[in-house]
């Protein structure tokens, strides 16, 4: 600027036209934007994670295999085997595969069978005269095959099967009254049915989308605060309220953008799609929250990334809790992110509602003020003492 | 090069290096990702199905469950109780066992036994709780069939999965120490300028590699090591394995050392990081997929790195059984230093500059 144009720009003053609050919060949040689309580590990391979580979720099987594939030798013994296990021929739970030869039977099991056959995880080799041994109470010897990977519970279901094939074929009866009406199915029965692991890992997979938003916007506070270009904004009209409203639509923007994202491309919206969205809304929220709490504390890059990842770990906690059965231990329902990815599942996997989810929704939404109003308190703290 | 000042450097890095949150997550990754393996993923791949025994008449059936292998037994007070449990899915299938029931059993009076199943257990799942049941009901009715059978692997006897991902937390250790620790300590000397205050000194840029490879790579090796005895695998011959976690200190210090010397700032780093890490852990995945083609896991390098130690300290291997892959992970260390050393030429002009 000229010596001239410079004495004429203090003769007139500061500018005098008026500027709303909200104008102010959008110029902040539009210069944080660019800011952001200018920083290469995040610009090339967020599509690159994006993909990756995609590619994750479709790489992973879209069924659940339930069935336990058997050979057996001799094939006659194959419908005694089925009876022995209780298993019907259309049940999912058995698949039985006759074998001539025993050595083929083996051969198979360890993997050395005929290309494009199916292979079984275990072989059970019944010796002809099983039957009427059994029914003499003569002692007879089977062979069970299995293959390394085997769970201990299957080699053990199986050389059970075979005893119970020698009984059922002594006429022993079972020793319990077990008809049908013995056997009830408590919950939704989902035999055959099961959902993947794919699906109930979706949540997890559009919360790591979020927890990487949230270590983006600590970046960008964390540079406000080391480059002290928060001082030069307060010097302006805007308030440090303005300044911490801006950081959390930036943040929430930016991390519910990518996590819909996510969510839409892996087909999660479904009938309970509006808690979905409510929840990822308040999930962005939350992980703003913490970009601003993680960007006041971190004095540089690696101090943010550190802060970040004891967040992410911590609040990664009760997604993991979601691959296993049953219900989570009480220490996880207290953490966080439970309710909000307990939302997300019920919306997303078993196409839950509002009325069935609104204990989580209200849990979710609570921790999401607390935190929020904490990195508020804090990072408003730290632009005030800058 | 003088040694007296690469040890100043190391002895630096040692005093300034409790304040970096990155020593501290070196050091913590080997019991964080050993509780992990062991406690969650282990379970994760490999969860038995689960029974819940309501026993309101102490039955020798109960007994029987408990000691059974292959099945996580669990003993719950009421049917009310065990109901809720099954429905919510933290059991796969329950039973209640009524007082007099194996009196009744043994006198072959057949009583009812009603068997509670999860509606989202595992088809395959119900039909082993319910044979596994009937074996233990025929066990206290005393009327075993007169069959032995014998257990054959055709294919040998296979690792269980929580070994199986032992390479994974090994390399998790090494690279924590060895990768992050040496090339955050560089690239940070770099970033705030204290490089070319070192190189101003009569310190020279070989001084100053040596110092922080050697940094990491012995932080490397005592993590790899406590990984290594956290899970159980520090066995085997004790001079093999100590010269093949040696190896892979270096290679990991090396890599560090070449990540430090490609990356200005930490963010370059990071990003380096997070593309390479790939190529630098997928030799891990043949550990645990085993079937999968071995010969694609020798075109990694950090496949000559974790496999002499998985052989030694897991498997038994002596010196000689490994001598060769050693051999090979050492040419492809000294072909890292020859590397890493021409691309310092790169750092060190501007830095004098």
């Amino acid at each position: 600027m000229s010596t001239r144009r410079t004495r004429e720009f203090f003769a007139r003053g500061a500018p005098t036209r008026a500027v709303s609050r909200a104008g102010i919060v959008w110029a902040i949040v539009a210069k944080d934007l660019v800011t952001f689309s200018r920083d290469k580590l995040w610009m090339v990391l967020t599509p690159v994670a994006l993909v990756f979580i995609v590619g994750v979720f479709y790489l992973m099987p879209p069924r659940v295999d339930e069935t336990l594939v058997v050979g057996v030798h001799p094939p006659a013994m194959a419908a005694a085997l089925r009876l022995a296990m209780g298993v019907g021929d259309d049940e999912v739970a058995l698949t039985v595969l006759p074998f001539e030869d025993e050595a083929a039977m083996a051969a198979a099991v360890a993997g050395d069978g005929p290309e494009g056959e199916a292979r079984p995880m275990i072989g059970v080799s019944l010796p002809l005269d099983l039957l009427l041994r059994a029914r003499l109470g003569q002692p007879a010897t089977a062979r069970v095959y299995v293959d390394a990977s085997v769970p201990p519970e299957v080699r053990g279901a199986m050389t059970t099967a075979v005893r119970e094939v020698a009984a059922t074929a002594a006429g022993a009866p079972l020793p319990v009254a077990w008809d049908a009406d013995e056997f009830v199915v408590l919950g939704t029965d989902r035999a055959g049915e099961q959902i993947p692991l794919r699906e109930r890992m979706r949540p997890m997979l559009a919360f790591m989308v979020l927890l990487t938003e949230s270590l983006a916007l600590a970046g960008l506070v964390a540079i406000e605060v080391s480059q002290r270009t928060a001082t030069a904004l307060l010097a302006t009209p805007a308030r440090t309220v303005d300044v911490l409203l801006a950081k959390g639509i930036v943040g929430t923007l930016l991390a519910f953008s990518q996590a819909l994202l996510v969510l839409l491309v892996t087909r999660a919206f479904g009938p309970g799609w509006g808690v979905l969205l409510l929840a990822t809304l308040l999930g962005a929220m939350l992980m703003a929250a913490i970009g601003m709490l993680t960007g006041a504390a971190g004095k540089d890059f690696l101090g943010t990334l550190f802060y970040g990842m004891v967040f992410l770990l911590v609040l990664m906690v009760p997604a993991i809790a979601q691959i296993f059965p049953g219900t989570a231990a009480l220490w996880i329902r207290v953490l966080p992110s439970y309710g909000l990815i307990e939302a997300m599942t019920g919306s997303s996997v078993y196409g839950l509602g509002f009325r069935e989810l609104s204990g989580h929704l209200v849990a979710a939404a609570a921790w999401t003020a607390a935190i929020f109003g904490l990195g508020w308190w804090v990072l408003g703290r730290k632009l005030v003492r800058l | 090069m003088n040694v007296s000042r690469v040890l100043a450097l190391v002895r630096k890095d040692l005093s300034l290096g409790p304040r970096s949150p990155l020593l501290m997550y070196a050091v913590a990754m080997p019991v964080i990702i050993t509780l992990l393996l062991q406690g969650v993923f282990g379970n994760l791949f490999a969860n038995p199905p689960r029974l819940g025994i309501v026993d309101l008449g102490s039955s020798e059936l109960t007994a029987a469950a408990l000691e059974q292998g292959g099945v996580r037994v669990s003993l719950v007070t009421d049917a009310d109780e065990l109901q809720r449990r099954v429905a919510a899915h933290d059991l796969d299938a329950g039973l209640v066992l009524t007082p007099g029931f194996d009196a009744a059993l043994r006198a072959g009076e057949r009583p009812p036994l009603t068997f509670y199943v999860a509606g989202e257990s595992l088809a395959s799942d119900r039909v082993i709780l319910a044979v596994t049941t009937i074996d233990l009901l025929r066990g206290v009715e005393g009327r075993r069939a007169l069959v032995d059978v014998e257990v054959v692997a055709p294919g040998g006897e296979g690792v269980p999965l929580e070994l199986r991902l032992v390479p994974f937390a090994v390399l998790l250790a090494l690279f924590a120490a060895g990768v992050f620790v040496t090339s955050f300590s560089f690239t940070e000397e770099r970033e705030k300028r204290t490089l070319d205050a070192l190189l101003a000194s009569p310190m020279t840029m070989n001084e100053v590699l040596w110092a922080k490879g050697l940094f990491g790579g012995v932080l490397a090796a005592a993590m790899a090591t406590v990984t290594l005895a956290l899970n159980g695998a520090l066995v085997g011959q004790a001079v093999g394995l100590l010269l093949a976690l040696g190896v892979g200190a270096v290679m990991a210090a090396l890599f560090g050392l070449l990540y430090g010397v490609l990356s200005p700032d930490t963010k370059v780093l990071f990003a380096l990081f997070k593309s390479l890490n790939l190529v630098v852990f997928a030799p891990a995945l043949f550990y645990v997929f085993t079937d999968w083609p071995r010969w694609i896991a020798y075109l990694f390098p950090t496949y000559w790195l974790i496999d002499p130690i998985v052989e030694i300290g897991q498997r038994g291997a002596t010196l000689g059984d490994v001598w060769w892959q050693l051999a090979i992970g050492a040419a492809i260390c000294a072909a890292m230093v020859v590397l890493v050393g021409r691309l310092a030429q790169r750092v060190r002009a501007p830095a004098a500059a």
